[in-house]
């Protein structure tokens, strides 16, 4: 009896793994397919599909626009964030609590409203380019990644180290870089590879940010799909899906995910 | 020393961003809306039929798609949560490496395998259990599909996070005093998880309710949904003060409902304190 009842929620949860993982399998294979259709099982492999990603399409372009906009927003937010994370875990002072829930109150806000608002401002100026725009949207949103994950790693934190640093003599910048950033280094770079991430595959702000001036990869990859619904996109899906584990590999390494339990 | 007496300056340059680049222009849009439409969108929204039945259509979705999460969650949030074997930090990588797959190539990935040409279509053809292409994509369940598998890792981890914290001694307790699995599960089990149950079905409903990119690719032009529809309004229709409307709807109901959903767990929590002080 028991022995079946374990097997039973094994064979589910190994169902619902099997349905988490499938679509990204199916990317994966499909972009290898040597046919303009997709078919399985592919009776070849073949890699045009990835030469096409480099050819021409803008693919490469809107890379490179959407790692220096991912980039320059997770730096900003990095330093933002970790000093406001600082400031709600260490000290004590009338509104922390309001202050904290301030602070990821973008969580919180379906990201369509707050894209529709961005652009309804920016609407009444010229002056401003398409990249501030976005930059100024990702730097919101992906603030609260930042100071949760941060935040998590102070808590608990001995900050008597930073004392002990400063008594013999170390500068308050030179007792943070030298002990407090080592030690909260997990929870940092943690929060930064999900902000990158968000950032550079956030489509929501960017369908309507963006302009012929400047354009994301997701964006790209969105106006491509409308044309043309060759492997092409399986090929770049799966280079972005590449990326993503070696940040999963990234926070294994550092973290570990038994932080996501708590 | 100066930054001791006022450890709130750290948080300055991410208030100001906050402030200026976030609260100001909500408030604004949504000032400025009223003062130029009135509240004759908001109203519309709610009487004309054809936005209330996008309305309809976004909560049942919503709905459908924490009810099927929790469904498929909760198990698999068990097995983790139980399991000593090595198998575990293999399951937790395949949890979180869904979050760190961009929405945009999980939607297509489903496109492959939805679409009439699709992977499930080929394989269902060739064993003969249909002759006509299935429609699943750009419908109403195409989306749910996209939307749970987008959002049980949600659920997954919420509902882990509480049931790794109940002692596996109680089910057996349960169990040695003459309760079946069923009762030790409705009796025990279940109530003590529902903490992590509540979070997860009100993340999975918000996030279902607001997300964009998946019911935009897998929903096509036939399905309408509120964040489908801001966006018609804005790049196609040009009825900006109808989405702003419909988006401000959507943040009113989001809010209201983590008001609610923090009333509700602040209760659960305190009859459950209350349940162990008696027991």
């Amino acid at each position: 009896m028991r022995e079946n009842r374990e097997l039973f929620i094994e064979m589910i949860t190994f169902a619902v793994y099997f349905f988490l993982i499938a679509p990204i399998v199916v990317v994966v294979l499909a972009s290898f397919s040597p046919a303009s259709f997709l078919k399985f099982p592919p009776d070849r492999i073949s890699f045009r599909w990835y030469a096409n990603v480099f050819n021409a399409n803008g693919f490469v372009e809107a890379f490179v626009n959407s790692l220096a906009l991912a980039v320059t927003a997770t730096f900003i937010d990095a330093v933002i964030g970790v000093a406001s994370a600082i400031c709600v875990v260490r000290y004590s002072f009338k509104g922390k609590t309001f202050l904290t829930n301030f602070l990821i109150s973008p969580l919180f806000l379906p990201t369509i409203t707050f894209g529709f608002v961005l652009l309804q401002i920016f609407s009444m100026t010229s002056s401003v380019s398409i990249f501030e725009r976005l930059l100024i949207g990702h730097a919101v949103v992906i603030l609260p990644y930042i100071i949760r994950n941060v935040t998590a790693s102070l808590t608990g934190f001995e900050w008597s180290l930073e004392e002990a640093a400063m008594s013999l003599g170390a500068t308050p910048l030179q007792s943070f870089f030298k002990v407090t950033l080592p030690l909260i280094k997990p929870g940092v770079v943690a929060g930064c590879l999900f902000a990158f991430l968000y950032s550079l595959d956030e489509v929501t702000l960017a369908a309507f940010l963006t302009g012929p001036t400047f354009v994301t990869l997701p964006m790209r990859i969105l106006t491509y799909m409308e044309f043309s619904f060759d492997p092409t996109l399986a090929a770049i899906s799966t280079l972005l899906i590449l990326i993503s584990l070696i940040c999963v590999a990234a926070l294994e390494k550092l973290v570990g995910f038994d932080v996501f339990l708590k | 020393m100066k930054l001791k007496r006022q450890p709130w300056m750290l948080a300055l340059p991410a208030t100001l961003l906050l402030l200026f680049f976030f609260m100001a222009p909500l408030v604004f849009a949504f000032v400025k809306n009223l003062f130029e439409a009135g509240l004759v969108n908001y109203i519309k929204f709610f009487s004309d039929g054809f936005y209330r039945g996008i309305l309809i259509t976004t909560i049942l979705v919503a709905l459908k798609v924490t009810l099927f999460s929790l469904l498929l969650g909760y198990p698999a949030a068990y097995y983790i949560a139980r399991t000593r074997s090595r198998i575990r930090n293999l399951l937790l990588i395949a949890t979180i490496f869904p979050f760190l797959v961009s929405a945009l190539v999980r939607a297509y990935g489903w496109m492959v395998i939805l679409g009439d040409s699709g992977l499930l279509n080929q394989v269902l053809i060739a064993l003969h259990v249909t002759h006509q292409p299935l429609k699943i994509l750009y419908t109403v369940n195409g989306v749910i599909i996209g939307l749970v598998h987008l959002l049980t890792p949600y659920m997954i981890l919420s509902i882990a996070s509480v049931l790794q914290n109940i002692d596996g001694n109680l089910e057996m307790a349960s169990q040695s005093l003459g309760a079946n699995r069923w009762q030790t599960f409705t009796r025990i089990l279940f109530p003590l998880s529902l903490p992590g149950v509540i979070t997860g079905c009100i993340l999975v409903f918000t996030l279902s309710m607001t997300s964009f990119v998946t019911p935009k690719l897998l929903g096509g032009s036939t399905v309408k949904l509120m964040s489908t529809m801001v966006y018609q309004e804005v790049q196609v229709t040009f009825n900006w003060p109808m989405a702003s409307a419909i988006s401000f709807i959507m943040l009113f109901t989001i809010i209201a409902i983590l008001l609610i959903s923090n009333l509700l767990t602040k209760t659960t929590m305190s009859k459950l304190e209350g349940a162990g002080e008696s027991a």
